[in-house]
């Protein structure tokens, strides 16, 4: 077997001169190629879209949430409604150390928020510094609340990127303005940018966020606490802390320890896991289907290099018969099996990267779609692979045709 | 002694066992234009394909040049083919998406020949049959003579001791079979070239110095033809 000019020159001369054939081949692993690219750069950049809505969520977040009770304890009936209170938050915090943040919440599901004639529809949250841990903020202009602020009951407030935009069209740096919620006229601290979309009680984006204590005064809450949020110190797994949050907050507001509706645990760990392997389900799936394409092309090209080497008996025959060595033959229908699929699958590579790239155009670059160079490379290690696997057993029928056919195979 | 067979058997072997050639004694003489006659059925082809080390025989000896062909490995055999053996078919067996230049050329590819000496030398040779003009043509672009002129340009591009024909004017009408039996009358006076001619026809066979005909697979009766005047039906008709 050579490998020089000569022998490429000889493949391109019989793909070239066979345009229909060559064509027809390759078309298989063209798409074939593009679909599982195609396929694995617009998972990647689905998931990485999804992923944002969990951003600046810290992934270790349980929240808790007070409800009726469904077993009775100490003489106290089932369905009893409780709530937490805010020195529930110390109480947490000495005896369960292996918590981080414990941020208390109070919330108001709908409210309004005016500024001069502008007004607009928002959720109010009232929170103290901590929070800023578990739903991280992207502050545009000011400052997240801070704890001079819970402790002395500013009345100022944070409030959301779309908030931010209907009441101040005009744009510019709203801190030091007042905004009326519930009555009371806050002054705006900050605006909050971040774009998640997972986060509690409504979105940020349309949130006005102010210190608890302020808020316990507007909606006249007194002690009461809606939900106290969570994270635990790093390493520590927080499904094993469920029991215990249970006894400590059942032994104070008397509800069986073991009532797992008393108490809602929403742990977010198991979202993220629910949506990575949803994710991972995706990815396998995406593989699967891109392989099977691409692995249907590569039989397409087998099975019709199979026709060919019948169609050309002749023309082997003759290339025998004039001196070739089965090897000889043997290779040039390999290296043109190998040469048909890596160039076919090229352009297979390319058209997908101009499609994903169209994608993240049409997208407005939200997330990368592109495939990276090095999954490129290995596509067209695969293509070699598969191109040399598709002629084998073409290339070894056309190695045991005989030059003696070559005269009666008319 | 160019070529020697003694007591060569070839049996196709199947559900009927088929005795092709029962005993082949038969020597050519370096530089002799010979014609193997037969009817179909005769055993000629086979004949023919053992000559050109094609196919293989059961029992006998086949020499060339006092070496024994027989039990080649496929890299000996390709390399007798491809040096000493020049091979003219019936239905020319260009290959049909090369032009005319690069199927005389192709011998040379397969002995490593580089690119432009290759080209030099096909040009030659076309050039010396009268095709030059059509070198650039394809196959399908040329009479039936012509694509036997470049079949026999592919022939003699490695300079081949023996030239194997194979009904070489079957697809030719009557006069261009006068003309290519001229030229490898030609060939054989001025190169020296043994060329065995396999044919039914005995106006072809005419054209020949020595006609060995073949009856169910044995040789029978050897013509000796200097003079031209073996055709069955007169010297006036030539073929067909």
């Amino acid at each position: 077997m050579r490998l020089d000019t000569d022998t490429f020159r000889e493949i391109a001369d019989s793909l070239v001169r066979n345009k229909r054939r060559s064509l027809l081949t390759g078309f298989g692993v063209f798409w074939g190629l593009f679909m599982l690219l195609f396929l694995i750069g617009g998972g990647a950049g689905l998931k990485e879209m999804l992923s944002k809505n969990f951003a600046g969520f810290a992934n270790n977040t349980v929240i808790l949430i007070s409800s009726n009770t469904s077993k009775p304890y100490k003489g106290l009936q089932e369905g009893r409604y409780w709530n937490f209170e805010y020195k529930d938050v110390e109480r947490l915090r000495q005896m369960v150390p292996e918590l981080d943040v414990v941020a208390p919440m109070i919330s108001a599901w709908s409210g309004n928020v005016a500024y001069g004639s502008h007004s607009s529809s928002a959720s109010v949250k009232g929170i103290t510094a901590d929070y800023d841990k578990v739903e991280t903020s992207q502050i545009k202009y000011g400052r997240f609340i801070n704890e001079m602020d819970v402790e002395q009951e500013r009345k100022v407030c944070v409030i959301g990127k779309d908030i931010y935009n209907e009441l101040f069209p005009d744009g510019g740096d709203p801190c030091g303005n007042y905004v009326e919620v519930g009555g009371i006229h806050l002054r705006v601290i900050g605006v909050d940018f971040s774009s998640g979309n997972m986060s509690i009680n409504g979105r940020a984006s349309r949130t006005v966020t102010m210190p608890i204590t302020v808020a316990a005064k507007i909606y006249h809450r007194g002690n009461t606490v809606d939900i106290i949020c969570i994270t635990g110190k790093s390493g520590v797994k927080m499904t094993s802390l469920e029991s215990r949050l249970r006894s400590v907050m059942g032994r104070q507001h008397s509800f069986d320890p073991t009532d797992e509706q008393a108490m809602v645990i929403l742990n977010t760990q198991q979202i993220f896991s629910i949506v990575d392997n949803l994710f991972r389900g995706l990815n396998f799936l995406v593989w699967l289907v891109g392989l099977g394409t691409l692995l249907a092309g590569a039989i397409g090209v087998s099975n019709i290099m199979m026709v060919t080497v019948k169609e050309r008996t002749v023309e082997i025959g003759i290339r025998r018969a004039i001196g070739a060595l089965p090897s000889e033959i043997l290779s040039q229908i390999l290296m043109e099996s190998v040469s048909l699929t890596l160039l076919a699958g090229s352009f297979g590579i390319v058209f997908s990267v101009l499609m994903l790239s169209g994608l993240e155009a049409i997208t407005k670059h939200e997330a990368v779609f592109q495939i990276g160079f090095g999954t490129a490379i290995v596509a067209a290690l695969l293509l070699a692979f598969l191109g040399a696997l598709a002629g084998l057993a073409p290339a070894l029928r056309a190695m045991n045709i005989k030059p003696v056919e070559a005269m009666h195979d008319e | 002694m160019q070529i020697e067979l003694h007591n060569v058997h070839k049996t196709y072997e199947g559900a009927q066992p088929l005795h092709v050639l029962k005993g082949i004694d038969l020597s050519i003489e370096k530089g002799e234009f010979v014609s193997i006659m037969g009817a179909s059925g005769s055993g000629k082809s086979t004949l023919l394909n053992i000559l050109g080390i094609l196919d293989s025989y059961d029992e006998g000896e086949y020499i060339i040049d006092g070496r024994l062909i027989k039990g080649l490995s496929e890299r000996q055999a390709a390399g007798y083919r491809n040096r000493t053996i020049g091979f003219i078919f019936q239905s020319f067996n260009l290959i049909s998406f090369k032009t005319a230049v690069e199927n005389v050329e192709l011998p040379l590819f397969y002995q490593g020949v580089n690119r432009r000496r290759r080209h030099e030398l096909a040009m030659e040779y076309l050039d010396r049959l009268g095709l030059k003009d059509w070198a650039g043509h394809y196959p399908n672009e040329m009479s039936g003579g012509q694509k036997q002129r470049v079949a026999i340009a592919r022939a003699l591009i490695t300079h081949p001791q023996i030239i194997l024909a194979d009904e070489p004017t079957g697809a030719l009408d009557s006069k261009t079979s006068v003309e290519v039996m001229e030229l490898l009358g030609q060939l054989n006076r001025e190169e020296g070239v043994t060329i065995i001619v396999v044919t039914h026809e005995s106006g072809v066979a005419n054209c020949t110095n020595r006609i060995i005909h073949i009856k169910d697979g044995i040789i029978g009766e050897i013509e000796e033809n200097r003079e031209h005047k073996a055709s069955a039906f007169g010297t006036t008709t030539v073929m067909k």
